[in-house]
This record gives C-alpha cells, structure tokens and sequence, in this order.
C-alpha cells in the first residue's frame, strides 16, 4: 500500500537469555529487555485511552519480570502473557519497531 | 526435427503472466511436459481457476509452442492450485481454508451483502471451493439471499455443520436464531459469536471464505481481524461522497492491523436501461475510482444499478446463479477474477508471515 509502509517482522524468537529478538524484513535487529517491553505496554490500563498519559509507575514493574507466552495478534502485531499476570497489551509490529531500543533508532 | 524440453521451457519463458509480472515457469506454472512426434503436451497449472487471463495465456502459450520448429501440436491441459497464506496448515483458527477475505463497508446500505452473495458463488462457478460466514450479526441477510430462512444447521458439543447452497458452504447467525437470541447485541456477545464461527464451525478444505462483515469500523471488525489471517480485504463503496468516506475509513483500519486491502467495488455505480441500454449515472461518477487512485488500490470493477439483482437476491437466488447470462452476473464473474488475481498477487509479495506462538524460558540464562 501506497500510503504507509509496514514493515514485517521475518523471524521473532528468544534471544539467548531474558531477551526479545526481532528479525524484521528490511535486515535489522531489534533486541528488546524483557522489563522493557513490559514497561513499554501500551493497552488501557498502563495508557490512559483518552489523555495518552502513562498509567504505569516504573516502580511497579519488576526487574525480573518476564513473557510465559507470546502469540500473533492476527497478522499485526503479537500478545504477551506475561509473568506478573498482565496480558491485556498488544504490541503491533509497527510499534515494536518505533521502540527499538537500538542505538541506531534511538537517533 | 527433435525437439527437447529445455526448448520448450525457454519458449515458455517468454510468456508473462499479466499480474503477477513474471514468467510462467518461473512462476512454477509449467508442469508434466510430455513430447511425442511433435506433439507437445504439458499441464499449465494457475494460482485460482478464476484467472480472469486464463485464456489468454493458453493462446500464448499455444501459438509460440506451436511456431517452434519441429512442433505438429500442442496440447495444454489448464488445472489450478489455489495459494494459501502464509499460516495455512499451522494456524489454529480455519487451519484448512487457504483464503480468507473479508468484505467490509464504511457505511451500511451500499449492498455489501449482495455483493459477497454474488461474488462467492461466482468463484464457485470457476470450480473453487468457496465458504460464507455472514458476520453481521445485527442484521443477517445470507438466510435470505440462499433461500434458507428457517434451517438450521447441525450443532453439536465441539462443532457447527455449515449448511450448503448453490454449490458453496454458508453460516450465518440468522441460521441460529431462536426466541432467546438477543436483538441488542453488546461488544462483548458479538465477540463471543464471531470467535465460536471463526473456531467451531466445520468448513472442510475451502479455497476461499469470504466473510461479510457488518457496516462500519467497530468491534466485530476487531474481534476478526484479531482472530484470523485474514489474506485480503475487499470494499464496497457507492458514488455518494458520505460512502467514500467511510469506505477510507474503512481502508485506514484494515492498514492499521496490517490486512493487505484487495480493491474497491463501486456498487449500484450506474443504471443501464433494460429497454435501450441507455446507461445513466445517477450519482455522480468516477468517485471509486479516484479514490484508489488517490490511495493506490485498485478498483475491481463497477457494478450497475440493476432491478433483478435485487429481485434474484431476495428469491433466494442471487443472480449469479438466476440469470448466469444476464450483463450483471457477468460482471460478477469478472469481478470475482479480479478478487483471486489480487489474493495471488497477495501471496506472492507476502514475506514470512507464519504465526508466532512462543513458549518463554524463564530460566534461560
């Protein structure tokens, strides 16, 4: 489609410890901290839907809190269970990607 | 002269499939090549046995194998083997049906379920295997449009017998109405319906599900697109600007979950005397057509203001199968050909989309 490209991840896996790997279309990598991604959910309860203000006090997460299950959310975006019991976020591909921790994308 | 296959093979090289932009044997088209005193036979295997260029590349190919020197006759055997999404076979939602598309609307009222009637049995026709699931639970129209108020199908504890008319598979919630069937539906209730149709219901081996979803951009929509691969989407527009908005409403959200928009069908587009053939615009024209210029999609074809589509639909035949001659059921045909070209084209630009189901090791180091 014309309007926006979306780019694809091609592989998403563990990495070699408490790590998030994305292999995207385009040859990047993303390499994502477990409590990163928890930090980062964007679902209505750690998001306000109305104000976008962050409901989530960082305190509240725990460093060693980890996915138990990931699964595809139709062809966008995947879902994660995670160990805290949380499991109400969905994180689109194209977001996954705007928050890549990466040097090179942090620029 | 003797003629080899490596012959034949370069000869048919140079024939292009119009769509998808490349050759056909690269394409993996060209099977069972068998040579005898100058008679060449080989099988020409398509993406959809509705191609809408399926005669075209046969002459193609017919005329060229024929020029080559050495070469009495030819004959070519057209079969089809419909391409699956990338999850086919694996997914736990509809894991044996190779296409799902999805007809949506921004508005209600442009026709929309006419035109999934239409448009599934006219893929049929072509000899695919076809499903419909009427997802619109606040007002199904399948029940009536196959001549089937009334039935009800199998159900028992773990799945749903669709029922079968006009040669293809249907469901629908008008099948499963009874006293108690609410007339209010909240969120919560269509997403529990949507997900036991899309898991509970045994379609067998289908080519193609189309599914009609209901007007708009709410919660039925999300609760499908979240819930299956959906291959494509396909939107039905009329030429009133209020349509037109939606209908890009309706594309921004497809964009948003990533399903792959098939094209715009401009519906009830003109009226074409049934006496003279005068053909008169009632609605300003063109307005489909700018828009998937404007938004770089294509538009599948226009289909005319006519009285017996209405009439067939509301008979429980649609037109399709009631007048297959008729100038409208032609353009249907037409239209469902452009529908599988797009769903290949789909397919061959997909990457890998195979589903993601990770089991997390949490003691990994």
């Amino acid at each position: 489609m014309a309007s926006q490209q979306i780019i694809n991840p091609i592989e998403i896996k563990q990495g070699s410890g408490q790590n998030l790997i994305i292999r995207w279309q385009d040859g990047h990598e993303s390499d994502y901290a477990s409590d990163y991604l928890r930090k980062h959910c964007r679902c209505a309860l750690c998001v306000d839907e109305w104000t976008g203000a962050n409901l989530l006090k960082p305190d509240q997460i725990k460093p060693d809190v980890h996915p138990i299950q990931i699964q595809s959310v139709g062809r966008y975006g995947i879902r994660i269970n995670w160990s805290d019991g949380h499991n109400t976020g969905i994180y689109t591909f194209k977001y996954l990607r705007e928050i890549c921790p990466c040097r090179i994308c942090e620029e | 002269m003797k003629i080899d296959q490596q012959e034949i093979l370069n000869t048919l090289k140079t024939v292009t499939d119009p769509d998808l932009h490349r050759d056909i044997v690269s394409l993996g088209f060209v099977k069972n090549i068998a040579i005898q005193n100058g008679n060449v036979r080989f099988d020409l295997e398509l993406t959809t046995p509705a191609c809408p260029v399926k005669d075209q590349l046969k002459q193609e190919c017919e005329s060229k194998i024929k020029n080559l020197p050495g070469v009495s006759s030819v004959e070519i055997n057209m079969t089809s083997h419909v391409r699956g999404r990338a999850d086919f076979g694996q997914s736990t939602v509809l894991p044996k049906v190779r296409n799902i598309v999805a007809i949506a609307s921004g508005k209600g009222g442009v026709g929309k379920s006419t035109v999934t009637a239409n448009l599934a049995l006219a893929l049929a026709k072509t000899g695919a295997r076809v499903g419909l699931l009427d997802c619109d639970v606040y007002g199904p129209s399948m029940p009536i449009m196959f001549g089937l108020v009334g039935k009800q199908p199998d159900v028992t504890q773990e799945q749903i017998l669709p029922l079968q008319a006009h040669g293809i598979s249907l469901m629908s919630i008008g099948f499963l109405s009874t006293e108690k069937t609410p007339v209010i539906w909240r969120g919560p209730m269509v997403h529990q319906i949507l997900q036991q149709f899309l898991t509970r219901v045994e379609w067998g081996e289908l080519d193609y599900l189309m599914l009609d979803l209901p007007p708009g951009t709410g919660d039925a929509q999300l609760t499908l697109t979240q819930t299956a691969a959906i291959s494509g989407a396909v939107i039905v527009t009329t030429p009133q600007e209020v349509s037109l908005i939606d209908a890009r409403k309706g594309l921004q959200m497809f964009e948003k979950v990533n399903v792959p928009v098939l094209g715009l069908i401009e519906n009830m587009s003109y009226f074409s005397c049934p006496d003279c053939g005068k053909v008169t615009q009632i609605f300003k024209r063109g307005g489909a057509e700018k828009m998937s210029q404007e938004l770089g999609v294509p538009l599948l074809g226009e289909i005319p203001i006519d009285p017996e589509i209405v009439e067939t639909g509301d008979e429980g035949k649609p037109i399709v199968i009631a007048k297959p001659d008729s100038q409208s059921a032609k353009i249907y045909q037409i239209i469902a050909g452009a529908v599988a070209a797009q769903l290949s084209i789909a397919h061959m630009q997909e990457s890998s989309n195979s589903p993601v189901d990770i089991k997390w090791q949490a003691n990994k180091l």
